[in-house]
């Protein structure tokens, strides 16, 4: 379960939210339009905790990012780049000399499984496609075991075949996996058949609907 | 009113350097036919001996080998201290980046001068000179190399509980590998090039033989070392160069 309360955060000495309050249940997709700029990406940065709040509450289980533009790194496998999930509960020596737990690699696959990656495992990221990249990110994201997925803007650069795809395994994830999954989004239709609820940002503030 | 400045500071440094260098063009003249004697001395060139220059020539690469391999070791944990995505701390940061200018300060030659009197002649000193100096031209470009990369890798595994050190280890070395052996064979290339007249302050390699035949005014011999440095300096430049675009 994640509950903001009257969160305010400035970006350069500039306002960007003007107290925003949102919750979101576990099982549930709520998505935040709004245009460019409005401030829907420090929202999710600012409750995965990478910005710092002005003032506000966030109470927020572990929680999982995936970021617009994937940042995956690119000269890595698909499958250690999902294994990058995992370093916030591993040591430095056996990832630092990729000797990765046996049962860490084994995650790592069956979440590259469940984006339907599988066999793309050792394929390195920058021979994925677009949205295969995507996918990849979430697997990433997946690996963390956070309850709480963020997902900003992850089908913005994909094609509506896999802006669809990446969005079903959102839904997918919140309906049978439990977690609650908080998505940037602007394009309403998109919003509207994946979210259950929609909340609108503009200009650093909730607009009713 | 800057350019004014700027012209004044060209000037001063233009007529600041010739009145320290001197240059004395009759005095060119007048040795140049002396130049022209010894190059006439200089045809054949004298390759007598070839195992024993050939010998000196492994040493140079010997030299720019185990140095550059020396030199990289002690400057990955520089370079990591001295960019600022992996220590954002200036307390770490800028004695970092300063040791690895203070370093790259001091030309190699310099450094060998210094190890041959401790560890004695030879090549060893001339790799230990190698060395010091290198780290720090490797650092310094390593260090950029680790700042200009894509940051959002890096930021991810940190926002998926990573520390700084695994983000680096993990993420960020291997993102920036080609990068960063690329700065490698440059400066391997590079200490090649410069190994070979370590030998004139007795630290091994192929100047050694170049300052013996010069000392014996042996035109011959000298050409014929100089025709191997350059050879030398060719295939490394061009093995470098190979090495590097398979790298990109």
């Amino acid at each position: 379960m994640l509950r903001v309360e009257g969160l305010v955060v400035a970006l350069q000495g500039r306002r960007v939210l003007h107290g925003i309050s949102l919750a979101v249940a576990p099982g549930e997709v709520v998505a935040i339009e709004g245009p460019s700029g409005a401030g829907k990406t420090t929202l999710l940065r600012a409750i995965a905790g990478l910005v710092p709040a002005e003032a506000g509450r966030i109470v927020a289980p572990e929680t999982a990012l995936v970021f617009q533009q994937h940042a995956l790194a690119r000269r890595l496998s698909a499958r250690d780049n999902v294994l990058v999930g995992a370093l916030g509960r591993i040591g430095f020596w056996r990832p630092a000399l990729r000797l990765w737990p046996v049962a860490e690699r084994a995650e790592a696959m069956a979440c590259l499984a469940r984006v339907g990656l599988g066999a793309l495992a050792g394929q390195r990221a920058d021979r994925l496609s677009g949205g295969q990249r995507q996918r990849a990110a979430v697997a990433r994201a997946l690996m963390q075991r956070a309850p709480l997925l963020l997902a900003d803007e992850p089908v913005a650069s994909l094609d509506p075949e896999n802006a669809a795809a990446v969005l079903a395994l959102l839904r997918d994830l919140a309906s049978h996996g439990g977690r609650s999954v908080l998505v940037a989004l602007h394009q309403p239709e998109l919003a509207r058949r994946y979210a259950d609820r929609r909340l609108r940002l503009e200009e650093g503030r909730l607009c009713r609907r | 009113m800057r350019r004014l400045a700027g012209l004044l500071a060209l000037g001063l440094l233009y007529g600041g350097s010739l009145l320290v260098v001197q240059p004395d063009l009759p005095r060119l003249w007048t040795g140049l036919p002396r130049l022209a004697h010894w190059l006439g001395g200089a045809v054949p060139p004298d390759f007598s001996g070839l195992p024993d220059l050939l010998r000196r020539a492994a040493e140079t690469v010997g030299i720019a080998t185990l140095g550059t391999t020396l030199a990289a070791a002690m400057a990955l944990p520089l370079a990591l201290l001295a960019a600022r995505p992996v220590v954002p701390l200036p307390a770490l940061y800028h004695p970092a980046r300063a040791l690895l200018d203070a370093l790259r300060g001091v030309d190699g030659f310099v450094f060998a001068l210094i190890f041959v009197a401790a560890v004695g002649l030879g090549p060893f000193a001339g790799m230990l000179g190698v060395a010091l100096h290198s780290a720090g031209s490797i650092g310094k470009l390593w260090s950029e190399a680790l700042e200009t990369a894509d940051p959002a890798p890096l930021e991810a595994a940190l926002s998926a509980g990573a520390s700084r050190a695994q983000a680096a280890a993990v993420v960020l070395l291997p993102e920036s590998l080609p990068q960063l052996a690329s700065v490698l064979l440059y400066v391997w290339e590079f200490n090649i090039r410069a190994s070979t007249v370590l030998g004139l302050v007795g630290a091994g390699g192929l100047g050694q033989e170049l300052k013996n035949a010069v000392d014996l005014l042996d035109f011959a011999r000298v050409l014929a070392i100089l025709i191997l440095v350059v050879a030398l300096v060719l295939t490394a430049d061009r093995l470098s160069a190979l090495l590097r675009r398979r790298l990109g």
